[in-house]
């Protein structure tokens, strides 16, 4: 949250049979595990993974004043040319806006402003969404390739991509750096480098809540790709019985409904798998029958 | 008395309505520690115990025994 | 070795739902392909290896090894536990139990202590053994190895019930147990309240070593087996009815009401009960001298006898509390029956986490009956037997407490151990009233020590 800066220290513990670094870095707790044979080694490949994933926040993250995105959201109207990092983003975003129908837009969010998810049962007017649904739309935004003009108003926001982003990038750094095998984990959006050596796979447990006693973990074995998880926990609305999610469809404004709990998600890389995820809770009750028209291997969680 | 003991589970379900948590607040639930039966290889042996030795038995699940020891 | 805990919405999930991967192609379009695409071109570079994901089919063992041992030469037992749970998609689970245990040592075998030495012919009738003079009389017979197997299924059956049924056999030289038992639960209240039923049968064999002696007639000699024959059965019914709830975020409670309903053979084949003198007190020295060469009691005993049906009910609560990462664990148990016994046990249990991977858990429970109301020291020879008699200890007015201490730790591989030791005693009283002349001061319940030490390990997943 903007105002609090938590601090950027890195530490380092020994696992099982591989080592374990934490951060802190975009909003969430961060590891990286890898099989390195001593610590030197651990506390590099965490060094190359913390590093990154502050560098993406502090260039990406719309809390960071100076930075692009700031510059993006205060130009009022002007061209703003962006570096090759970001237009490949941007280009990004561009592609999936036009593969989801609109429901993927990276200007979709200043809806938060009309909307309050805390549990209650405010629900703005409709006057209040439509107005402020004049600021959302990809389709109002002059993108050249290297430059992009956004009326006042409006803003873009990456969060929807960054954290999966930034777990793919130092994905990709590790594997270029050493043939040891590792996975990075930043709140649940993960990626592995290499397959481990050292045991079968990797094992990644999500716990799943019953009533009552017996509780199955689930154990996913992750020889290679990523997982990738949207969820809602406590961020939601209940007016008149209905169960509002806090993902809004930007084509509408409003929130979805029947959206499930959360979905994981395995797929090739961080990225596909937090946009399948994303896209498949925009389907609402339709989310299982997307996932599975997809072909990937995910875990869908609903309200009983 | 079984059927004060009957009616009155029944009616303290109907007052628990109001009692309990969210789906998302039930991560302290969730942990082994706080299932009712913790260790159910440990249960059943304190229960064997407990049949061979005196003359009650069972209460949280089913009677237990089965054995020649009472 | 789990690596690492998916942290977000995961743990939020109330219910979770494994899809079936077949293609639907209705009204979902095909986007993984251009995804695929377009994530090439925001890496860019080389794009990683395709996925491999797969979920851990989950077997999970909880094994034990347990030694309780009595002071005094009596009872001690050493048995070897495992359950092993396999889970399947879709919260299905099947759990398979297996227990082995063997008994040595002598058990009380109901005879009350008197000050001269006394004889019992052996329950298998092939020999004779010799309590000394003062001591309590123990029967040493030959106790070999149990064997159990437990196998339970359990499933949900749409989205609030959830079904489980199972059956159980145990084995030993002079016993058979086999059973059945169901149990259908059904979740309100956004899963805040769990409402359960359950039904048990069971049907029990009993084939003593010996034979089934008929109940009051006298211990005979050696060789002579004519009050005793064949075998005899006991079928048990139990219904459970119960109600969990949660209460708040770190307290859940659980209340539970029993019937069980026991008849057929229900007594101990091996007990008999002193026939004493109605002045003295004293137990009736054998009426007819041993013939030469023979062996035999050296007084009057007689086999106990038992009703043939058994209803209990019991009523049960149990809270969990959890406090800063302390877990305070109470239940409070009542029992009444037919025979009026009447029972009260009150168990604790606290845990307290040490560092990050172990606990030390100390643990008391405190139990109380009373008495069956055929429980009684002895038999007065001359007077009208009693419908039913016994003075097995475990029928009797006692008090028993165990206080033990466990510890816990997390393996380098994250499975869990763990160590308990336990004192248990029982400390009994039988009324003046129910004493005879010499008995008063002679005899006295046959309290109990015993040591109770176990070490488990969970592991699996």
């Amino acid at each position: 949250m903007p105002g609090q800066r938590p601090e950027r220290t890195v530490e380092i513990a020994k696992g099982t049979d591989c080592w374990r670094g934490t951060f802190f870095a975009m909003g969430s707790p961060c590891e990286l595990l890898c099989e390195a044979g001593n610590e030197r080694d651990a506390k590099v490949l965490t060094a190359i993974a913390a590093d990154q994933a502050w560098r993406i926040e502090d260039k990406f993250s719309r809390y960071r004043s100076g930075n692009i995105v700031d510059r993006i959201n205060t130009a009022a109207g002007a061209a703003v040319e962006v570096d090759a990092e970001t237009a490949r983003l941007i280009e990004f975003a561009t592609q999936l806006h036009t593969l989801s129908d609109g429901r993927f837009d990276i200007t979709s969010g200043v809806l938060r402003q009309a909307w309050t998810f805390d549990g209650g049962d405010r629900v703005p007017a409709a006057s209040v969404v439509s107005a402020v649904l004049q600021h959302v739309g990809w389709h109002r935004v002059d993108w050249s390739g290297t430059s992009i003009t956004m009326p006042a108003g409006m803003e873009i926001d990456f969060g929807g991509v960054g954290k999966e982003y930034a777990v793919d990038r130092v994905a990709g750094l590790l594997r270029d750096h050493s043939g040891i095998a590792c996975m990075a984990n930043f709140g649940g959006d993960l990626a592995v480098t290499l397959p481990p050596v050292r045991r079968e796979a990797w094992q990644i447990g999500i716990e799943s809540l019953q009533g009552e006693s017996a509780r199955p973990e689930r154990v996913i074995n992750l020889k290679t790709g990523a997982l990738a998880t949207s969820g809602d926990a406590q961020r939601y609305l209940k007016k008149d019985g209905v169960r509002y999610g806090h993902i809004i469809d930007p084509t509408t404004g409003w929130p979805v409904k029947d959206a499930p709990r959360s979905i994981t998600v395995a797929a090739d890389t961080c990225v596909q798998a937090g946009m399948l995820s994303t896209l498949a809770m925009l389907e609402g009750a339709g989310a299982e029958e997307f996932l599975s028209a997809q072909g990937t291997e995910f875990w869908c969680l609903r309200e009983p | 008395m079984k059927h004060s003991i009957l009616l009155a589970a029944l009616l303290a379900i109907a007052g628990c309505s109001s009692m309990g948590v969210e789906a998302w607040d039930r991560d302290i639930l969730a942990k082994d520690e706080m299932q009712l039966t913790s260790d159910p290889v440990e249960a059943a042996l304190d229960d064997h115990i407990y049949f061979s030795k005196e003359a009650s038995s069972g209460g949280r699940g089913f009677g237990g025994g089965g054995c020649g020891c009472n | 070795m789990v690596a690492a805990v998916l942290a977000a919405a995961a743990v939020a999930a109330t219910s979770l739902v494994m899809s079936d991967k077949k293609m639907r192609k209705k009204n979902s379009k095909q986007i993984s392909a251009t995804l695929a695409t377009a994530t090439c071109a925001l890496l860019g570079g080389t794009m990683p290896s395709p996925v491999q994901a797969q979920e851990e089919p989950g077997w999970d063992f909880n094994t034990a090894l347990l030694y309780y041992g009595e002071d005094e030469d009596r009872v001690q037992d050493l048995s070897l536990n495992i359950l092993a749970t396999r889970t399947f998609d879709d919260d299905r689970s099947l759990t398979l139990g297996l227990t082995v245990d063997g008994l040595t040592g002598a058990t009380p075998n109901g005879a009350i202590r008197q000050n001269v030495p006394q004889t019992f012919t052996q329950p298998s009738g092939k020999g004779t053994f010799t309590t000394p003079a003062g001591e309590l009389p123990i029967d040493d017979t030959f106790r070999d190895t149990r064997v159990a197997l437990t196998a339970s299924w359990q499933q949900p059956l749409g989205r609030l019930y959830k079904l489980s049924f199972g059956g159980s056999a145990s084995k030993e030289f002079d016993y058979l147990h086999l059973g059945v038992n169901a149990k259908l639960a059904r979740d309100f209240n956004n899963r805040n309240t769990t409402v359960s039923a359950g039904l048990a049968f069971s049907h029990d064999e009993i084939d003593p070593i010996g034979g089934i002696p008929q109940p009051l007639t006298p211990m005979l000699d050696v060789g002579d087996l004519s009050n005793r024959g064949g075998t005899d059965t006991k079928d048990i019914i139990d219904f459970v009815f119960g109600v969990t709830q949660v209460v708040s975020r770190s307290l859940l409670f659980q209340v539970n009401y029993s019937f069980s309903d026991s008849s057929g053979y229900l007594a101990d084949p091996y007990r008999i009960i002193s026939v004493v003198d109605g002045v003295t007190g004293d137990t009736i020295p054998r009426p007819v001298p041993l013939p030469p060469g023979a062996d035999g009691p050296s007084h009057v005993f007689a086999f106990e006898s038992r009703p043939d049906s058994r209803t209990k009910h019991s009523l049960y609560g149990q809270a969990k509390y959890y406090m800063n990462g302390k877990v305070l664990d109470a239940s409070y148990r009542y029992m009444t029956d037919d025979w009026e016994i009447d029972s009260h046990t009150v168990d604790l249990r606290y845990r307290w986490p040490i560092g990050g991977s172990s606990y030390l858990e100390p643990h008391l429970r405190f139990y109380t009956q009373t008495a069956a109301e055929f429980y009684t020291p002895s038999l007065v020879a001359g007077a009208a037997l009693p419908a039913y008699a016994s003075f097995d200890y475990r029928l009797g007015d006692f008090d028993a407490t165990t206080a033990g201490i466990k510890y816990g730790w997390k393996t380098r591989r994250g499975s869990d151990m763990s160590v308990r030791v336990e004192l248990y005693q029982q400390r009994g009283d039988i009324p003046a009233g129910d004493l005879i002349g010499n008995q008063v001061g002679l005899v006295r319940y046959p309290d109990l020590d015993a040591v109770i030490v176990q070490y488990s390990y969970h592991f699996g997943k």
